[in-house]
């Protein structure tokens, strides 16, 4: 007789073993026995039932995510209605411009005829443009990346341990003056989520860097709450899930600008 | 909130339609059974508070792809239990004092011990969970999502491999391992019983 396999009395414990199991099991005092041990081994595999969650749990969650998301019409719209006028005023304008360089180059022949060979035209400054924009894409990713982890480290901390508190308030330092130009260039191109994500950043980093009297068990406490609170550490997850998207337009932008 | 009369489709149209407060209908009905099965997975309070969100948040970025056939409470499920496999994946390869693959399990307190107690300390406290979990531990991420979907969600091995984006063979398989690798580190308690 063929006795059965353990991953056919899985199978049979879980309910999904064939109806010959069953047969067998009754008729095979060997795998009977082995199906009682496993099926006592499962059957202790009782996990902590998970932590209740309020009534207002589910409220909480949303509230939390809310602020990232847009609404699916304002995308629409914004694409259908703003962007086809937006698209012609961009064609219109590139028209012009189409025009105004040919004129420009018809006018200025004569006198580029008349330079030396050895000048070099001046470079067009969206080409010098790229390379920084990529640079602050880096940039900008590096340090959500770093942020996240401090994030999540004084999430976890230990608010009454000095050897976790201490690396916290480095780190902290150092981040601060890289989140300030992060900010500075978010106020540049006009972003608000990563402003206004970056403001809450700055706010929290400073007071980790520069509590007076260092960092003491209730500051670290209060501290996780706030950044609970804000959905800190979600936002700034938010915000690194868009960098791949920006990597992508950053080098898309410098490929167009090099052909 | 209006929408919160409306069963999910209606919820989904009116969100697509523009209605983005009408989602919050959908993460309300749905967080507490996501929360559930994230934190099975993670085994992890804050993991599994963060899994919810991320999933809710993709959930909203995929919601045009959202087949009107399914049921939106199977289809935000999938995305999160997707989630916290990520997470504890992320985790596995991030903890330094994971236990190999190939570890003796007698040795366990030793490798594990920022959280090992000796299994007689734990047996004799009556804390044959943080056992259980410290053998969870153990699983990789696969293993481990495949083994709680099995054994405390109902799930299955369709279920399982849909939700985990592998063949229900596949997923079958996983159960098997896990069950194969938790029963050589339990054997202690079986001695015991």
């Amino acid at each position: 007789m063929k006795h059965l396999s353990e991953e056919e009395l899985i199978e049979q414990y879980y309910g999904e073993g064939a109806a010959r199991f069953g047969e067998h099991l009754e008729a095979c005092a060997e795998c009977a026995e082995a199906y009682d041990a496993l099926q006592s081994d499962l059957d202790e595999l009782k996990f902590a039932p998970p932590p209740a969650r309020g009534a207002v749990y589910g409220e909480r969650v949303w509230q939390s995510i809310a602020p990232s998301l847009h609404a699916f019409e304002a995308r629409r719209r914004s694409w259908l209605g703003i962007g086809l006028w937006r698209g012609l005023s961009y064609a219109s304008v590139c028209a012009l411009l189409v025009a105004g360089a040919f004129l420009a180059g018809r006018l200025s022949v004569p006198k580029q005829a008349a330079t030396t060979a050895g000048n070099n035209p001046p470079q067009a400054p969206e080409h010098a443009a790229q390379p920084q924009r990529r640079i602050v894409v880096v940039v900008l990713s590096d340090h959500l990346d770093r942020s996240e982890r401090l994030l999540v480290e004084l999430k976890h901390a230990d608010a009454g341990s000095e050897e976790m508190v201490s690396p916290l308030r480095d780190e902290a330092r150092s981040l601060l003056a890289a989140n300030r130009i992060c900010r500075q260039n978010a106020a540049k191109i006009d972003d608000p989520a990563l402003a206004a994500a970056l403001d809450r950043l700055d706010h929290l980093l400073d007071e980790l860097a520069n509590q007076p009297g260092g960092l003491n068990r209730e500051t670290i406490t209060r501290l996780q709450e706030e950044m609970n609170a804000d959905g800190l550490l979600f936002q700034v997850r938010v915000l690194r899930s868009r960098i791949p998207e920006q990597q992508a337009v950053s080098a898309a932008q410098s490929k167009e600008g090099t052909i | 909130m209006q929408c919160m009369g409306r069963n999910d489709h209606e919820t989904i149209k009116a969100v697509l339609e523009g209605d983005k407060e009408a989602y919050g209908a959908l993460v309300m009905r749905h967080s507490h059974s996501l929360f559930r099965v994230a934190f099975r997975i993670t085994g992890n309070e804050f993991d599994a508070e963060d899994v919810v969100q991320e999933a809710f948040l993709r959930g909203y970025q995929k919601l045009e792809n959202f087949e009107s056939r399914s049921k939106f409470g199977t289809w935000i499920y999938r995305i999160a239990v997707r989630c916290a496999l990520d997470r504890i994946a992320g985790r596995q390869m991030d903890d330094s004092s994971r236990v190999a693959e190939e570890a003796d399990p007698e040795q366990e307190q030793v490798q594990l011990a920022d959280t090992a107690a000796g299994p007689d300390r734990l047996l004799l406290s009556g804390e044959i969970g943080a056992l259980q979990e410290l053998a969870l531990r153990s699983l990789t991420a696969t293993e481990r999502a495949a083994f709680v979907l099995r054994h405390t969600e109902d799930c299955t091995s369709e279920e399982i491999g849909a939700a985990l984006g592998i063949l229900p063979n596949a997923a079958k398989q996983a159960v098997f391992r896990a069950v194969r690798k938790l029963r050589g580190r339990l054997a202690p308690l079986r001695a015991m019983r």
